[in-house]
């Protein structure tokens, strides 16, 4: 409190100050008056009064000063001075400045950005009730490699009433979507259907109405919770939204609640909240498989080991119980903010890594430029030090010019940050970013100040120390050897930069091969020149499967009459756009395979010249046609090479008869008509599943793809495929209209976006390195010009110079390869994830980096080696 | 006569304080003046030297000044102690009585009987 109260005055002292001066001077001589008047009657002369006063009080002009010193901020003055001493003197190097502050603000930047981003996804609390304590639990057949597989309801059920681990569990369905009408407008949204203990299990509060009640949970239908985005875009936010009667897929709804605006749960995309009634009194193992997913909440000090033990048992006793439906299975507990950031947390994680490293090579970069420089000052501190400047006056005007260095580079590199963050958000793949709202924000400035406060006082204070301490005598004498100091720890220096020069590179070039053997790969259908989207009909206006096979096919022909276009089909599931449905399959002749051994498949409904449009070639057999797709013709199924391959054993397929169980009564074994090429239907990564192919009319998808296949570019085609859809039924609107190459490359977006940005940081890392280099061997022959110009004098010709230089150059950079080779090796493994048919310790990448960086080292030692050699041997000899 | 001392850092502030306390309103003159009786002339006091610690103690909210007559008619700068002095004053005459008791201690050791 004082010293604020001082420091207030002091800085209005700061400004009157003319007047200041003139009150001291009227007390000061009021001061003088009444001494002297005192002497006077004491009986001294005038004179004597007068010279007693005077020196009695002490030099009127140094109190004056001491008085100044008070009152205005003299430390602010010295500081002000110190900056302007600091800035005059980047003026007149401003290479080494830029180079500086551009180590700073890239490192700071790339930092940063990432930061910011992992911060948002991996750190930032879910919008849950005590988050911590969610998990999602699936069910899971290592066998079959489904560790994160949907459930059935019965298992759900059996959980929920016998686990001891779990205060609640909820039950919901995958992401689907539903045709929400009102008053003439048609749109597809997101849906999700849940239990009514699901929103309560969260701890979500409806921003309006009410949720759903255990009485809507049993009979569901009529009633639905919207979110807060639809409520607000799409109804305006209409005030009066509760009670509000909507068609959603033709059924009548009613509006009873809006959820919180920051509310999402495992994807952003979901508008459209109904309930899910699961009736605890029925056999789900009789009527259905597994299609819902669980979330549960644990008790208070239950940890996830325990909780996971206690539901393997469980499982256990589940199995023994129905082998016929459980064999195999068991259940998979994982964090919820695993499950919802499943994907990201991989590349997010490298990401971090890599850019701790480029912020260290960052560090040592400046680290190297500020010693390079202190050491080139340190005749002009010897001057200073020698002329009175104390040392710690010393270490403070050094400190002031690293601390503007790094000032410089925060702000720079904040500004730098919050592009990066905007630029990853629209370059990242769809799910890394889905959680919107990723800024730049307060804690993470702040964060950025203290490091680059923290960068220049680390890399400032050590030179600062170093140079401080100077042995006058030899500093002034100009002795080269002075100073020199700081080389020892600049090759380290220099080492360390290689080093992590070394593990960015390899890593980048590792990703980059993957990419490129991504892009590469043969998808196994043709993706150029295809337009897809997809149109997903009311069930309650398509009630039967004729009615949906008639409109897909009057669609489809219709589709096929616009110019330009080839060909067109439709398909239950295209490439790329998430699972198809899957089950088992027994072929006819072989026993029914025992629980657990299934032969399990992809299951794919088309329509009619779905292999032809997609590229894909029949091997043998042929093609459903326009007679198979009806529901009086008899079952007929394709198969693809992976489930001949698989399940066939080299029998031929043709005419083999098998039974494909989707249907709880209706089965039958029926002729393999056809057997398509491979095609890598869920990503380019994955090798493709045996598939069996359906007709649409014997499995009616009210929701199909269509594929459009045209000569000339496929956007265009997308309004002219509206008003086609729109003239058919103006009430079923098109949804997710794109290119088949767009859907791919958000296949391999994630993929492109690590490769990239790691690819960012080792082209930056590698140019920091090489100045690195360049400023130790730089700076280190111009401290041994005289050694060099004696030895040119003895006879030594340019080429020796050179080596002697580029020899000094090596050690470091050698020292740090080997290292950086080393750690390479160790850390390539957190990239298996990401990396496509490349081992992580890829023998070409391996060879490749090390002589890419010994190739920068050389580039960067020779430049100063031949200034060495050409130095004039006279020239050189009389310096300093 | 015996060898003057210098004026010890910080103390100065503390005789400043006790003279106003002792006093009333009083012109630096006059408090520098004071501070050297009191001493016993024993003190090597530079008159100017008080000026600083004046205003010191003037930006601590210690003392307050304003412009006055003295007594023999001249325009003076008074200086007063202010409430927030008072306490400072308690406070520095504490501190001040338990840091000599405890140097006292160290330069006497055979008297720590405790």
């Amino acid at each position: 409190m004082k010293t604020l109260r001082g420091l207030f005055l002091r800085l209005g002292g700061w400004f009157g100050r003319a007047r200041r001066e003139r009150e001291w001077s009227a007390e000061l001589a009021a001061h003088l008056e009444l001494h002297i008047e005192d002497n006077l009657r004491a009986g001294m002369s005038p004179d004597q009064a007068r010279r007693e006063a005077l020196l009695k009080f002490g030099g009127v002009e140094s109190v004056k000063e001491s008085l100044r010193d008070q009152a205005s901020l003299a430390w602010l003055e010295t500081i002000l001075r110190d900056v302007r001493y600091a800035l005059r003197g980047m003026a007149r190097s401003p290479g080494f400045a830029v180079a500086t502050i551009l180590s700073l603000t890239l490192g700071l930047g790339a930092s940063l950005a990432v930061f910011t981003v992992a911060d948002n996804l991996l750190v930032r609390p879910l919008p849950y009730f005590d988050a911590s304590r969610l998990v999602m639990v699936w069910e899971s057949d290592p066998k079959i490699n489904a560790e994160h597989n949907v459930v059935s309801p019965a298992n759900y059920l059996d959980w929920k009433a016998q686990n001891g681990v779990f205060e609640g569990m909820a039950g919901f369905t995958q992401l689907r979507s539903a045709v929400l009408t009102d008053n003439g407008r048609a749109e597809e949204f997101g849906a999700v259907a849940v239990t009514s203990d699901f929103f309560p299990l969260l701890g979500v509060e409806p921003v309006r109405g009410r949720l759903f009640t255990k009485q809507e949970d049993r009979s569901p239908g009529g009633v639905t919770l919207i979110s807060y985005r639809l409520w607000q875009n799409w109804f305006g936010g209409d005030e009066h939204i509760i009670g509000r009667k909507v068609q959603m897929n033709s059924f009548p709804y009613t509006i009873i609640g809006v959820l919180p605006p920051n509310f999402y749960f495992l994807d952003r995309e979901t508008d459209i909240w109904g309930p899910l009634g699961l009736d605890p009194a029925q056999d789900y193992r009789k009527t259905s498989g597994r299609w819902m997913l669980s979330v549960g909440r644990l008790r208070p000090r239950v940890k996830i080991g325990q909780a996971q033990a206690h539901m393997t048992a469980l499982a256990k006793r589940l199995e023994q119980a129905y082998p016929a439906f459980d064999t195999n299975w068991t259940v998979n507990i994982e964090p919820l903010r695993d499950a919802l950031f499943q994907d990201a947390k991989t590349p997010l994680l490298v990401l971090l890594a890599a850019v701790v490293m480029l912020l260290t090579v960052a560090c040592a970069n400046v680290a190297n430029l500020l010693l390079a420089r202190y050491s080139a000052r340190s005749r002009e501190i010897a001057v200073r030090a020698s002329l009175g400047a104390g040392r710690w006056r010393v270490i403070r005007q050094l400190l002031t010019e690293s601390l503007l260095l790094g000032a410089a580079g925060g702000i720079f590199g904040v500004t730098l940050a919050r592009w990066a963050v905007r630029g990853l958000v629209i370059l990242a793949p769809k799910d890394l970013a889905k959680s919107a709202g990723i800024h730049v924000d307060f804690r993470i400035v702040i964060c950025a100040i203290a490091l680059s406060a923290f960068t220049g006082l680390l890399f400032g204070i050590a030179p600062a120390l170093v140079t401080s301490r100077l042995d006058l005598m030899s500093a002034l004498r100009g002795d080269s050897r002075a100073g020199s100091g700081g080389v020892g720890l600049r090759s380290w220096l220099v080492g360390a930069e290689v080093a992590m020069s070394v593990i960015l590179v390899a890593g980048a070039l590792l990703l980059f091969r993957s990419l490129v053997g991504l892009e590469t790969v043969n998808p196994g259908f043709q993706p150029s020149g295809l337009l897809t989207f997809h149109v997903a009909l009311s069930p309650a206006r398509y009630a039967t499967p004729r009615l949906r096979t008639q409109f897909f096919a009057r669609a489809i022909e219709q589709l096929a009459r616009l110019p330009g276009v080839r060909s067109v089909s439709a398909a239950s599931c295209v490439p790329f756009s998430g699972g198809c449905a899957g089950t088992s399959v027994n072929i006819e002749g072989r026993p029914p395979a025992k629980p657990g051994e299934e032969i399990s498949v992809s299951i794919e409904t088309v329509m009619p010249g779905y292999f032809h449009t997609l590229g894909i070639p029949l091997v043998s057999g042929r093609d459903f046609n326009e007679f198979d797709n009806s529901d009086t013709a008899p079952y007929r199924f394709i198969v693809n090479q992976a489930f001949a391959r698989r399940y066939m054993r080299g029998e031929q397929p043709l005419g083999k008869r098998i039974s494909v169980w989707m249907d709880v009564q209706n089965n039958p074994f029926a002729e393999i008509i056809g057997v398509a090429a491979d095609a890598r239907e869920l990503s380019l990564d994955r090798a493709p599943t045996p598939t069996v192919y359906y007709i649409h009319s014997h499995l009616s998808y009210p929701r199909m793809f269509f594929l459009v296949r045209t000569d000339s570019k496929p956007l265009a085609l997308a309004e002219p495929a509206r008003r086609v859809i729109q003239r058919l039924d103006a009430a079923e609107p098109l949804a997710a209209v794109r290119t088949m190459e767009d859907v791919m490359g958000e296949n391999f977006a994630r993929q492109r976006f690590s490769a990239w940005l790691l690819a960012g940081f080792a082209a930056v890392a590698l140019i920091l390195a090489g100045i690195g280099i360049y400023g130790v061997l730089a700076y280190s022959v111009t401290a041994r010009t005289r050694e060099f110009g004696v030895r040119a004098a003895l006879g030594a010709d340019s080429g020796r110079i050179i080596a002697l230089v580029l020899k000094s150059g090596a050690r470091p950079v050698a020292g740090g390869l080997a290292i950086g080779v080393a750690g390479a090796f160790g850390l390539a493994g957190l990239l298996k994830s990401l990396l496509f048919e490349i081992s992580p310790h890829d023998p070409a990448t391996f060879g490749a980096v090390p002589l890419l960086l010994a190739a920068i080292g050389l580039v960067a030692s020779f430049l100063p080696a031949r200034r060495a050699a050409r130095l004039d041997p006279m020239e050189a000899l009389r310096t300093e | 006569m015996a060898e003057k001392a210098d004026v010890r850092q910080g103390t100065l502030a503390l005789m400043v304080l006790k003279t106003l306390e002792a006093l009333g309103p009083l012109h630096g003159y006059g408090i520098a003046r004071r501070i050297e009786q009191v001493s016993g002339n024993r003190l090597a006091l530079n008159y100017g030297t008080i000026y600083p610690a004046l205003l010191k103690l003037e930006q601590e909210g210690s003392i307050a000044s304003e412009w006055g007559i003295s007594e023999n008619n001249r325009k003076a700068k008074y200086y007063r102690l202010t409430r927030a002095g008072r306490g400072q004053l308690k406070k520095e005459e504490r501190d001040w009585a338990q840091t000599a008791a405890i140097i006292a201690r160290f330069l006497n050791p055979g008297e720590s009987a405790s």
